[in-house]
């Protein structure tokens, strides 16, 4: 009969065993997460006890700032001072044509409710996530000022992105750029619809599907449609570089610039979605909107 | 008996063992350089500090510090750069299990041999969050990625000298010559 030599030094598993292990429990990590969501309790009360250090650590830059600011000169503050006093002038005339044509509009179209629950927040960018394989912003907004993932993103300029993923008090932005990344666009020129894809590159935007007889130009300027119920009409998300109709193939490739300074912007303002009561326009339910991306399936599960 | 007479496997196995403040700090203070607000191809070059000092302890403090340790940073660090939850987590695993099959050989090099063992170390760690990136439909992202692993072995000497030395100043002031 054989038996077990007594173990003189208690060691557990060996690193086999415990490589198995771990292995294992981190592709069902893995999994539950990409395939399910459904770990957003686990990373967010984890990024609940990161935040802290996480402040720490950015606490010397951050100081850094506001000596700078501090010590910022007069004559720098004084000349944009007077740059956005003009600018405001030029764009009061346009706010109170605008609020003509809004107060129109919503005559015509009988829009008794209110389609919106709020303004806007304004968040300041915090950092650049940090992850190599995706296009994503960290901005100092979250649960707390009841951000919702799915809002969508802009600055001074145009659409910057989605919010994709909330913590308690930051939330992520998915930029316009980011590897498929979708919105339903509209040329303003002759209202041709299109879905803008990121590209997945710093500074570019696809539009794929689009035919080779589409009427495009280079310098067109895309908005958003709206008609997928997330970002409000109007909104300017990017203008086409360029142009390739080739008769071989069944679609032209055009690649576009993104409008809003998706890279180096420091606030951005998430605006709010629209009420579930406020259903879409009739006379747009047979353009079937289409629903592009992973990230927009998933706002819309995590949606009210 | 000096410890020079010692083989360099005997003196890490003689040495006091680290004190539980020094490790918890040593990734403490890792973590807090990898949160700094790296981004752009800083971001992609960015050594991997929590994986190099999880490395070291698991090398140098095999009973305390193991895969279970490598897991749970893994999971911080994957929260923290909001990637797939456990890629991290399975990468430093990984990298935890080569280092403790190699561990009496590494031990038996002088610095600059271990860092290049560590580069083998680090460059599989880096591959497996590669290879699970683009399995996921990401693009590769760019030649500066593998300046990471690169950087991150380089740093194993000056980890060495700051991480080391303590834990063996213990040993010589505690023990009689």
């Amino acid at each position: 009969m054989i038996r077990e030599p007594p173990a003189f030094f208690h060691r557990g598993p060996s690193p086999l065993a415990r490589v198995t292990f771990f292995t294992l429990a981190a592709i069902a990590l893995m999994i539950a997460d990409h395939r399910f969501h459904a770990l957003e309790t686990v990373r967010l009360s984890l990024s609940v006890l990161a935040h802290p250090l996480e402040q720490l650590a950015a606490a010397p830059g951050a100081m850094m700032g506001r000596v700078a600011d501090y010590f910022a000169s007069q004559d720098r503050l004084l000349r944009e001072n007077r740059e956005l006093k003009v600018k405001v002038l030029e764009q009061s005339t346009e706010a109170q044509e605008a609020r003509l044509l809004k107060s129109e509009e919503s005559h015509l179209l009988g829009m008794t409710q209110a389609k919106y629950a709020s303004n806007g927040v304004i968040a300041e960018v915090l950092y650049t996530a940090r992850n190599p394989f995706t296009r994503k912003i960290v901005v100092d907004k979250g649960l707390t000022n009841s951000i919702q993932a799915g809002m969508p993103a802009i600055d001074g300029t145009g659409v910057v992105g989605q919010v994709t993923s909330v913590g308690t008090f930051t939330s992520e932005v998915t930029l316009v750029t980011e590897k498929d990344q979708s919105v339903p666009v509209m040329i303003v020129r002759n209202g041709l619809r299109a879905i803008a894809v990121g590209s997945g590159k710093d500074g570019s935007i696809d539009i794929p599907f689009m035919p080779v007889s589409a009427d495009v130009q280079n310098g067109d300027m895309f908005v958003t449609s709206g008609i997928d119920g997330t970002y409000p009409p109007g909104l300017i998300v990017a203008e086409v570089t360029s142009v390739q109709k080739n008769a071989a193939y069944v679609f032209a490739k055009i690649s576009a610039k993104p409008a809003a300074g998706v890279d180096y912007h420091r606030y951005v303002m998430l605006l709010p979605l629209p009420l579930p009561s406020a259903a879409p326009p009739e006379s747009k339910a047979d353009e079937s909107p289409r629903k592009g991306g992973r990230e927009r399936t998933r706002a819309r599960r995590q949606g009210p | 008996m000096r410890p020079a007479d010692l083989t360099p496997l005997a003196r890490d196995v003689m040495k006091l063992p680290a004190s539980a403040g020094l490790v918890f700090f040593s990734i403490l203070g890792a973590y807090l350089l990898a949160v700094l607000p790296w981004s752009g191809t800083w971001l992609l070059a960015r050594p991997d500090f929590v994986l190099l000092v999880v490395v070291f302890w698991a090398l140098h403090e095999p009973r305390s510090i193991g895969q279970g340790v490598a897991f749970a940073a893994g999971l911080l660090m994957d929260v923290t750069d909001s990637m797939l939850l456990g890629q991290h987590a399975f990468a430093y695993v990984v990298a935890t299990f080569v280092v403790q099959i190699f561990r009496v050989r590494i031990l038996t090099f002088g610095l600059g041999e271990q860092t290049l063992h560590m580069l083998g170390v680090t460059l599989t760690a880096s591959l497996v969050m590669l290879m699970l990136n683009l399995l996921l439909g990401a693009d590769f992202p760019g030649i500066a990625y593998f300046f990471s692993p690169v950087l991150t072995a380089a740093l194993w000497a000056p980890a060495n000298w700051l991480l080391y030395s303590p834990a063996v100043r213990r040993r010589r002031g505690g023990a009689p010559q």
